[in-house]
C-alpha cells in the first residue's frame, strides 16, 4: 500500500502518518502543496491519495482534478476543514472519493482510512 | 486592552456562536480539552491580546479577520497535545501546530455561516508583544476570552460586508 499524503501543515501529515503506521501502512510520500503533489503523483505509483483542499500553490481541488486527468481510478480522500455542502458537491463533481471534515477524533480519521486501505490493500 | 463600549458590527456579532462552538470543538476533537469562555468584549484596538498570533484572512461576502491569540507556553502545550512533541521555544513546528489549530476554528464557524460564501487564507503567524493586526475600515473587533488546561487564550475577529 503505497500512499501519497499531502497536506501543507506538517503537524497534520505527522497525525495521518501515526494513523497510517497503526494500519500496518508506513510507505507514505509526502507533499507540502498541490505542485509538490503532482510532481510526486507522476513520479511514482499510488494505490491511495489523501489531500487537504487549502495549501498554497496549488489547492486540493485542482489537484484532484489534475489527478483525475491522469487517473480516474485512484482513490482519493479529502481531509479538510471545507465542510459547506457546497464545497463537498463540488469535490464529488471533480472526482473525490471520500471526505473527511477537519477537526476530527482519532478514532474517526482511523475508521476513514481503515475503510480504505483495507479495501485497496 | 479590551473595552465594551465602542461600536458593534452586526456581521461580526452573527461569527460569535459559530466561533465559539467551533473553538470548543476543535479542541476537545484535537487537543482531548474543553475550554471554557471567560468573557466576551469589543476591542478598541487592534493589538493581541498575546504574543503569538495565528491570523487567517476572510473573504466572501463578509470580509475580514479571525485571530487565535494565545501564549508561548500555550503554543507550546498545543503542539504536545496534537503531536506529542515537546518544546521548550517557538519554533516552526510550534509555529505550524497553531496554525493548523486555527484553520480548524475558521473552517467549522465558516461552515456553519455557509449564506455568506466564505473562504480563508492560509493562516499566517505573527508574534511579538504588541503586534498589530489588520482589521477592515470601521470595524471594532470581537475578543472572545477562554481558559483551557493548558492556558488562556483569545479567539478575536472582525468582519465587514462587502
Amino acid at each position: 500500500m503505497k500512499v501519497l499524503l499531502v497536506d501543507d501543515s506538517g503537524t497534520m501529515r505527522t497525525i495521518q502518518k501515526r494513523c497510517l503506521s497503526k494500519l500496518g501502512i508506513e510507505d507514505v510520500t509526502e507533499a507540502e502543496d498541490g505542485v509538490q503533489a503532482l510532481e510526486r503523483f507522476e513520479a511514482g505509483t499510488f494505490d491511495i491519495v489523501l489531500s487537504d483542499w487549502n495549501m498554497p500553490n496549488m489547492d486540493g481541488l485542482q489537484l484532484l482534478k489534475e489527478i483525475r486527468q491522469r487517473n480516474k481510478d485512484i482513490p482519493v480522500i479529502m481531509i479538510t476543514t471545507e465542510a459547506e455542502r457546497a464545497r463537498v458537491v463540488t469535490a464529488i463533481q471533480a472526482g473525490v472519493s471520500d471526505y473527511l471534515v477537519k477537526p476530527f477524533t482519532p478514532d474517526s480519521l482511523k475508521s476513514k482510512l481503515e475503510r480504505w486501505v483495507t479495501s485497496n490493500a | 486592552m479590551t473595552s465594551t463600549t465602542t461600536g458593534k458590527s452586526e456581521l461580526t456579532a452573527e461569527f460569535v456562536n459559530p466561533i465559539i462552538g467551533s473553538t470548543i470543538s476543535v479542541f476537545e476533537m484535537m487537543l482531548g480539552c474543553t475550554p471554557k469562555r471567560t468573557g466576551l468584549s469589543l476591542k478598541a484596538d487592534h493589538i493581541p491580546e498575546h504574543e503569538l498570533s495565528a491570523v487567517i484572512g476572510i473573504s466572501g461576502k463578509a470580509a475580514g479577520t479571525l485571530v487565535l491569540s494565545l501564549s508561548k507556553s500555550v503554543g507550546i502545550g498545543i503542539l504536545d497535545r496534537l503531536v506529542g512533541i515537546s518544546s521548550d521555544e517557538i519554533n516552526d513546528e510550534v509555529c505550524d501546530a497553531v496554525c493548523e489549530l486555527a484553520n480548524m476554528i475558521a473552517g467549522s464557524a465558516k461552515a456553519q455561516l455557509e449564506h455568506l460564501e466564505a473562504s480563508i487564507s492560509i493562516p499566517n503567524i505573527i508574534t511579538g508583544k504588541g503586534h498589530t493586526v489588520h482589521y477592515p475600515s470601521n470595524v471594532s473587533p470581537i475578543c472572545i476570552a477562554f481558559d483551557s488546561e493548558i492556558g488562556t487564550f483569545t479567539i478575536e475577529a472582525g468582519f465587514s460586508d462587502r
